[in-house]
C-alpha cells in the first residue's frame, strides 16, 4: 500500500513540476464572430485525437504534447515523434483532442518518475525499465496494460482514479489552459474533451466525450474513468452532474461499434436488462453522433448484413473477425449490434416497439490517430500509433494489434477520417450546437461538400439555388419529417468533389424502414452519377461500374472519368406513409490508392495480393427521419 | 637503504597505511556524510503526502513508517554514489538529461511577454501573420476538358460579344467573388487556382485557369494585397508562436552554454 502511495506521490510531483510551465495567453483576437444567417460553409475536423497523455499513447512512443497537436491541426508543421517534419496538406478548423481518462498521463507520470520511487514495486518497476529501455520495450508494456485491462488481470488499484486523482487534476487543468489559449473563434475551435474507455472482455464500448465549454467550466470536474464505472448509463449520469453544476453542455460519441462484438448498439443494455424508454430517452439526449469511420475501420456497414450491397465491405477487413483486443472472436450474427446502418434500422423498430429511439444519430468520422496528428491523407499517413509513423518501412505488412498479433496487419488500417459539420460559424458554440442536430457528415479523409434536404414539396427545379431552398422548404441533414399528407418525401442532394482529391462515382440514398410487423428492411438506391449516357443501372438494381484510372506504379489516377459534382432532386419510390424510415446519403469517390501503395512505392516493397490497394473513398450523410404523424419520434 | 631512516617518508609511509586501512575498512568517513536529519519540514512534506493520496492523515504508525522509508531511501541513495551506481546506468543517464532539460527550460522563462516582445516578434516574421490578400473576381466554370472552341471565346469575352452565362458549366461554385480572402479562395477553389490568382492581372478575362475541379475563365477586377495585421488582431496566435519559440530557444541556448565548454572530438568528423 505504501509503496503505491509513493509511487502516487511520486507521479503526482512529477506532473505538478512538468506542468508549472507558462500560464494562461492573453486576451482573445478581439474580433466578434458573427454567425451566418444558416449555415453556408462546411467546418472541417478531428473529434478524436490522442496525445501523450493517454496511456497507451505515451506507451507506443509519441512524445507530442497538447501544444503539438493543436499546432498540427491549425496547419502548423511539427516535428512528429520519430522525427519526420509533419504538416497538414490543409488545416483543420476545429479539434477534439480526447486522451483517455483511465489512468490519463499515467504512462507519462511513471517514465518521467524518479526510479527510486518505484524500488521495492516490482510489477512497475519492471514496466518502468522496459519503457526506459528501449521502443519495443515501451511497446510490450503498451501491450501488456491494453490486454491487461481487457482481461481484468491489472494488479487491483493500479491506476485508482481516486488516489491519481491530483495528478489528472493538475494535467486536465494544465491542459485546459493550453486549449483555451489555442482556442480562436471564427479561425480554429479547440474543444475540451475526452475518451471514455470501457472494454468488458474486450468489447469496445468506448465514446468520445467533448464539451462545449472553456476551462473555466470543464475544469470544475475531472474527465469520467471507466474502470470503476464501465456501463454508459454511468457516464450519462456523470453528463447530467455536469451540465446541472456548470450550466454547460456536453455530448458523447460512440466510436469503433465494428469492434464491439455487438454490444455498440444491442438491444439490451450493458447489464442485459431490456431498453427502456428512460434508457431511450437519455441516450439519444447524450449521443446525438457516432464516429463510423476511422484509423480501426470502418462501422457503416458489413456485407454479412447487406448482401446488396457491392460497396459494403469498405473498411472492414481485419475489423470483424475478432473484437477490440481481439480476444474473442466475434461470429456474423453479433454484427448486428456493430454496424451504423443496421443500428440506425434497429432504432425505427424501437420507435415502433416503445416511442421512441435510442440510435438516432448523425453519423461523422474521426482520426483517432495516438500521434497527436491527425491525419487522414493517403499520401501523408502517420498511422496509428508513434511506432507506425510514416517513415517506418515495416508498417504495412507488419502484424498489428494490441497484445495478440493476431489476424491484423498495418494495411488493414486506414487513412480515415474526419469529421464535416454544416455550422453557422467557426465556434464552439455553432460546432457543437450542429453536433446536437446532427447537421454534420462523415467522409473518409476527402473533403467532399456534401448537401442534403428533405421535405415534401421539393420539385426538380428547386436545385438551381438548392441550399437557400433546401432550408427554406425543408429539413437538412439530421432532421424530421413527420405527415405529408402521405406524399412522398422529396430531397434536394449535391457532393461537389475535394478541389484537392478525385472526382465522385455517385450518389447513394440509403433507405431503412419498418413494416407493420416491426421488422426492419434497407435498400439503396443509386440517384446520381457520372456520365449518365453510358453507365446505366442494371435489371439487378446496381449501376455500372465507374472505371478505374489508378496506375499503381506511379500511385496516381485520373479525373478523366467522375464528375467533379453531382446535383439531383429525388422522391423515395416505394414509399409507404405508415411506415417510420430513415434515409441517408453516400457519395462516393472514384477508385485511389490507399496509403499501403504510396509506402509501397517510397520503400520499394512488394505488396502481397490481399492487400487493398484501390479503393473508394466516400462520405457518408446523416439520416433524416421520417415518421407518420400518429406516433412520435 | 637510507631514503627508508627520511622522517618524510615516513610520515608519508604511515598515512598512506592510515589511508589504507581506512578504505579497507569503509571508515574513511567525513561525519558530515553520514548525517541524516529529518526535519519538521521533512515530516510535513511526508504528511502531506500521504494526506494527498489517502484523503486522511496518517497515524502515528504509519508516519514513523514513511520516516523509517525515508531514512531507509536515503541511506541507500548514499551508498549507492558511494558505489558509484550512479554511473554508466543509461537508466539514470536519462533520467538526469530529462531533469537538465527541464531545468534549463525554466531559466530565464518569460510568461507574459510585453506587447513590445510581440510587436518584434510579429514584425520579424510578417509573412506568417500577413493577412490574406482580397480580391473581388469573377470566374466561369468551363468543365474539366473543355473544347478548343470553348477556350477560343476568351477573346469575346474581353470583347463582350459573348456573355459568361453563356459559357458557364454547371456547378455551385459563385461567378463572383467579393472581398474574397485568398485564404477562402483556397478551401473553396484549391490551392492550385488561388497560386494562380496573385499573377494575373487586374481588369480582364484569362485563362484558362486550372482549379481542383477543371477549368475557368478568371477575371480579376480588384486585388488588394494582404497587409501586416495589428497585433490586436493576431495577438493569440503571435502569443502561441511566440511562447513555443520561446521554449525552444531556451532550451537550445542552455545547452549551447554547457556545450561550449567541452571539447568535443568525433572520430571520422573535422
Amino acid at each position: 500500500m505504501m509503496r503505491k502511495a509513493l509511487l502516487l506521490a511520486a507521479c503526482s510531483t512529477a506532473l505538478v513540476i512538468s506542468g508549472c510551465g507558462k500560464d494562461g495567453g492573453s486576451g482573445g483576437s478581439g474580433a466578434e464572430v458573427t454567425n451566418t444567417e444558416y449555415p453556408e460553409q462546411v467546418f472541417w475536423g478531428d473529434t478524436h485525437l490522442h496525445t501523450d497523455n493517454s496511456i497507451d499513447a505515451f506507451g507506443f512512443g509519441n512524445r507530442l504534447d497538447t501544444e503539438a497537436a493543436l499546432r498540427f491541426a491549425k496547419g502548423e508543421e511539427v516535428t512528429a515523434t520519430k522525427g519526420e517534419k509533419a504538416k497538414l496538406s490543409r488545416p483543420l478548423d476545429f479539434l477534439v483532442i480526447a486522451d483517455h481518462s483511465d489512468a490519463v498521463g499515467a504512462t507519462k507520470a511513471l517514465y518521467e518518475a524518479p526510479r527510486i520511487a518505484l524500488l521495492g514495486n516490482d510489477f512497475l518497476l519492471r514496466w518502468y525499465d522496459m519503457m526506459h529501455e528501449s521502443d519495443e520495450g515501451s511497446l510490450a508494456v503498451t501491450a501488456e496494460l491494453i490486454d491487461g485491462a481487457a482481461a481484468g488481470t491489472l494488479p487491483e488499484g493500479l491506476f485508482d482514479p481516486e488516489e491519481s486523482a491530483d495528478r489528472i487534476k493538475s494535467l486536465w487543468t494544465e491542459h485546459g489552459e493550453k486549449l483555451d489559449e489555442y482556442n480562436e473563434p471564427g479561425k480554429f475551435t479547440a474543444f475540451h474533451g475526452f475518451e471514455y474507455t470501457p472494454m468488458p472482455g474486450g468489447d469496445n464500448l468506448h465514446r468520445v466525450v467533448m464539451f462545449r465549454d472553456g476551462g473555466d467550466k470543464t475544469g470544475t470536474m475531472l474527465p469520467f474513468a471507466s474502470f470503476d464505472a464501465g456501463d454508459p448509463e454511468q457516464l450519462w449520469a456523470y453528463m447530467a452532474a455536469y451540465e446541472k453544476s456548470t450550466g454547460g453542455k456536453v455530448l458523447a460519441i460512440p466510436h469503433n461499434s465494428n469492434v464491439s462484438n455487438g454490444r455498440m448498439f444491442a438491444m439490451n443494455k450493458l447489464d442485459g436488462s431490456p431498453i427502456d424508454e428512460a434508457y431511450i430517452k437519455t441516450r439519444a439526449l447524450r449521443e446525438p453522433i457516432v464516429e463510423v469511420t476511422q484509423i480501426k475501420g470502418d462501422s457503416e456497414s458489413h456485407p454479412f448484413l447487406s448482401p446488396n450491397d457491392e460497396f459494403a465491405d469498405f473498411g472492414d477487413a481485419g475489423w470483424d473477425k475478432c473484437n477490440l483486443s481481439c480476444g474473442k472472436d466475434m461470429p456474423p450474427e453479433s454484427y448486428g449490434g456493430s454496424y451504423a446502418r443496421e443500428a440506425l434500422k434497429r432504432g425505427l423498430e424501437f420507435t415502433l416497439k416503445i416511442g421512441a429511439n435510442p440510435f438516432k444519430f448523425g453519423m461523422i468520422g474521426s482520426t483517432d490517430s495516438h500521434t497527436s496528428l491527425a491525419t487522414a491523407d493517403e499520401n501523408n499517413f502517420y498511422g496509428k500509433h508513434s511506432g507506425n509513423e510514416i517513415n517506418n518501412k515495416d508498417r504495412a505488412l507488419a502484424p498489428q494489434n494490441l497484445g495478440t498479433r493476431r489476424g491484423r496487419f498495418g494495411w488493414h488500417y486506414l487513412s480515415s477520417g474526419y469529421a464535416a459539420v454544416w455550422a453557422t460559424s467557426n465556434t464552439r458554440e455553432a460546432i457543437f450546437d450542429a453536433m446536437m442536430r446532427r447537421e454534420v457528415y462523415a467522409t473518409t479523409g476527402p473533403r467532399m461538400q456534401v448537401r442534403f434536404f428533405g421535405g415534401f414539396d421539393f420539385t426538380e427545379d428547386d436545385t438551381a439555388d438548392l441550399v437557400k431552398t433546401g432550408y427554406a422548404k425543408g429539413v437538412p441533414m439530421g432532421g424530421d419529417l413527420s405527415g405529408g399528407d402521405g406524399k412522398a418525401p422529396t430531397f434536394l442532394i449535391s457532393a461537389l468533389m475535394d478541389p484537392e482529391s478525385a472526382n465522385l462515382d455517385r450518389i447513394q440514398v440509403v433507405k431503412g424502414w419498418v413494416d407493420s410487423s416491426g421488422k426492419s428492411y434497407e435498400k439503396i438506391y443509386n440517384i446520381s452519377w457520372s456520365s449518365p449516357d453510358s453507365r446505366k443501372v442494371g435489371a439487378d438494381g446496381k449501376l455500372d461500374a465507374v472505371g478505374n484510372t489508378v496506375d499503381l506504379t506511379k500511385g496516381t489516377w485520373e479525373n478523366n472519368i467522375g464528375a467533379p459534382e453531382l446535383t439531383t432532386w429525388w422522391q423515395d419510390p416505394d414509399f409507404d406513409a405508415a411506415q417510420n424510415a430513415f434515409y441517408y446519403v453516400r457519395v462516393l469517390e472514384i477508385p485511389t490508392p490507399t496509403w499501403p501503395v504510396y509506402d509501397a512505392l517510397k520503400f520499394g516493397l512488394t505488396l502481397p495480393d490481399d492487400v487493398i490497394k484501390i479503393q473508394q473513398e466516400r462520405a457518408y450523410s446523416s439520416p433524416i427521419w421520417y415518421t407518420p404523424a400518429a406516433t412520435t419520434s | 637503504m637510507k631514503l627508508l631512516k627520511e622522517p618524510l617518508v615516513h610520515f608519508l609511509g604511515g598515512a598512506l597505511l592510515v589511508f589504507a586501512f581506512f578504505w579497507a575498512t569503509g571508515s574513511n568517513r567525513d561525519p558530515a556524510d553520514y548525517e541524516i536529519t529529518i526535519g519538521e519540514s521533512d515530516v510535513a512534506r511526508l504528511r502531506t503526502g500521504w494526506v494527498q493520496n489517502f484523503r486522511r492523515p496518517p497515524t502515528q504508525d504509519e508516519l514513523d513508517g514513511l520516516i523509517d522509508q525515508e531514512i531507509k531511501e536515503e541511506i541507500y541513495y548514499r551508498e549507492a554514489l558511494r558505489l558509484g551506481l550512479d554511473r554508466n546506468d543509461p537508466l539514470i543517464r536519462r533520467r538526469l538529461f530529462t531533469k537538465m532539460r527541464f531545468l534549463d527550460n525554466q531559466e530565464d522563462a518569460e510568461d507574459n511577454p510585453s506587447d513590445a516582445l510581440l510587436q518584434k516578434w510579429l514584425d520579424d516574421h510578417p509573412d506568417k501573420y500577413a493577412l490574406s490578400s482580397v480580391y473581388d473576381l469573377e470566374q466561369v466554370y468551363l468543365g474539366q476538358d473543355p473544347e478548343p472552341s470553348t477556350l477560343a471565346q476568351l477573346d469575346d469575352l474581353n470583347q463582350g460579344t459573348v456573355e459568361p452565362n453563356t459559357i458557364r458549366q454547371p456547378i455551385s461554385l459563385p461567378a463572383k467573388l467579393v472581398q474574397t480572402e485568398a485564404s477562402q479562395i483556397t478551401r473553396q477553389f484549391g490551392e492550385r487556382f488561388a497560386a494562380k490568382l496573385s499573377t494575373l492581372p487586374v481588369g480582364q478575362w484569362q485563362g484558362p485557369v486550372e482549379s481542383g475541379f477543371g477549368q475557368h475563365f478568371v477575371k480579376v477586377t480588384a486585388k488588394i494585397p494582404g497587409k501586416a495585421p495589428a497585433l490586436e488582431d493576431v495577438r493569440k496566435s503571435v502569443t502561441n508562436d511566440w511562447q513555443a519559440a520561446q521554449t525552444a530557444r531556451l532550451e537550445e541556448a542552455a545547452f549551447g552554454k554547457y556545450r561550449k565548454q567541452y571539447d568535443i572530438k568525433v572520430s571520422g568528423r573535422e
